[in-house]
């Protein structure tokens, strides 16, 4: 069970190129057959250093949790393939704004997504008559964007779209770590699905686009997209695009590949890594899996 | 060798077949992993020529029951019509979950299929080997037992002591000499 850190890139203030460190544990619930840690850490903030105590900006935590396969309760159909259920849930604490304990719309909206991208990846008909709960808590969730925006403090000029951009973020985050613990667990799936983001980012000089935006560093984020990859398939198998790309569409999926391709790296060098040690064996393959 | 899912394995032949952990895909004829874990080729079972390759993965992952497998279950409800029982094992493997089965009437025998008596085949606690017809309706995978090697492998009688087989029939209680009557499976 050790992590497997790589390099992804984050740019900060469009211009500035910036690394992310992606942090990915395999197996920590003992009572689930699979579980996954996922921790986007964004490093050294590149903001000049405040009076203020609340910090510029925020990493992203979550856990994964997968039970199953079991048999699905007396009162479900018959089912002859595999039925896969989602929650995402926000920890109270896991943002500025406090959350209840109920799942709200946007919680729900975010178990959607991930269904559909692991939907896309499990080999169902392998477990007829059988359930798996996927389940995500965000410990720790991306702001929608600079605290102080949101009082009108820092700035003379108010964001016009002060939108849910963190979410993206969580989402790609979430498909990764649902894909370290499905694996874990052992469903059968025909590839690992690593979840990107890229963002478009309007600035004075004109628009740019970003991979892995950080919403509370870039002044005014136009438009994001979230996708689903299989990067052995070259498929997609969850697109999520929001704001107005400007006729960037196609620019903006391409963006939001390569930063899965980079989660993918720690993904598959942290599985394979884990499996490895579970078996008792060294692992020999773990260049890959690069230290920042 | 380590593998994870979505890495080749090979590529599909009528010499090359995918196993457990492993699937093809249809577009490029390509086998692929679908679990992690070590990559073995084995022959294949049924022709020597054949090769499969499979992934083993570092748990045994709990065994699911499947139509053509052999079961162990424990009889819970006798009704007239059907008998109920929780799956135990599929094969030599144990289950990890709950499964539920029901043996039919017309299922328990090969033979007078129409004059079986649900009450004088099974009872509520024996042990008995089965095999998984179908995938069953929404609650239970039904079982049969119309196989000689098939029935009643271990049963308690009235006064509490596990029965001795004397026909496939009739089971013996070695207390009371009480005989019940069971289908019993052969011994193998």
């Amino acid at each position: 069970m050790r992590s497997g850190r790589s390099v992804g890139l984050r740019t900060a203030h469009v211009r500035q190129l910036k690394l992310t460190s992606t942090v990915l544990k395999t197996g920590l619930t003992p009572s689930a057959s699979g579980s996954a840690y996922f921790e986007l850490d964004p490093g050294p903030s590149s903001s000049p250093p405040s009076a203020s105590t609340i910090p510029s900006r925020s990493s992203l935590k979550l856990t994964c949790t997968v039970h199953g396969p079991k048999p699905l309760p007396r009162s479900a159909p018959f089912s002859p393939q595999l039925i896969l259920s989602t929650n995402v849930k926000y920890a109270p604490f896991a943002a500025r704004q406090r959350r209840g304990f109920i799942r709200d719309a946007r919680e729900k909206d975010l178990s959607a997504h991930l269904e559909s991208a692991l939907r896309g990846v499990i080999i169902a008909d392998r477990w007829p008559k059988s359930g798996v709960d996927v389940v995500v808590t965000v410990l720790e969730a991306e702001e929608d964007g600079w605290w102080a925006d949101e009082f009108d403090l820092g700035q003379s000029t108010r964001r016009t779209n002060f939108g849910e951009w963190g979410m993206m973020t969580v989402l790609a985050g979430c498909i990764t770590a649902a894909s370290a613990a499905l694996v874990e667990a052992g469903i059968d799936c025909v590839d690992l699905v690593s979840g990107g983001v890229a963002g478009l980012v309007r600035s004075k000089s004109g628009t740019s686009v970003v991979l892995d935006p950080c919403p509370s560093e870039h002044e005014d984020l136009v438009a994001g997209c979230v996708v689903g990859h299989l990067a052995s398939r070259d498929e997609l198998v969850e697109i999520w695009s929001r704001g107005d790309n400007e006729d960037q569409a196609i620019t903006l999926v391409d963006h939001a590949v390569d930063a899965a391709i980079a989660a993918r790296g720690v993904l598959a060098s942290v599985v394979k890594e884990t499996t490895a040690l579970r078996f008792g064996v060294a692992s020999t393959d773990s260049e890959d899996t690069a230290m920042t | 060798m380590m593998v994870a899912p979505g890495e080749v394995l090979g590529k599909a032949s009528p010499l090359l077949a995918a196993g457990r952990g492993a699937y093809v895909n249809p577009h490029n004829q390509t086998i692929y992993a679908s679990i992690t874990g070590r990559r073995h080729v084995i022959h294949s079972p049924d022709n020597n020529n054949k090769r499969v390759v499979q992934v083993v993965g570092h748990k045994a992952r709990g065994a699911v029951p499947e139509p053509g497998s052999i079961v162990i279950a424990r009889v819970t409800k006798v009704m007239p019509r059907m008998a109920s029982a929780d799956i135990m094992c599929v094969g030599p493997k144990s289950v990890r979950e709950k499964f539920t089965g029901t043996i039919r009437q017309q299922d328990v025998r090969a033979t007078e299929i129409d004059k079986v008596d649900m009450h004088l085949s099974f009872r509520p606690g024996d042990i008995v080997r089965a095999l998984v017809l179908s995938l069953g309706d929404a609650r239970a995978y039904f079982l049969s037992t119309a196989k000689n090697e098939l029935g009643v492998v271990s049963a308690e009688s009235i006064a509490g002591a596990t029965m001795v087989p004397i026909s496939w029939t009739e089971m013996q209680c070695p207390l009371t000499g009480q005989i019940e009557k069971r289908k019993v499976a052969k011994a193998s």
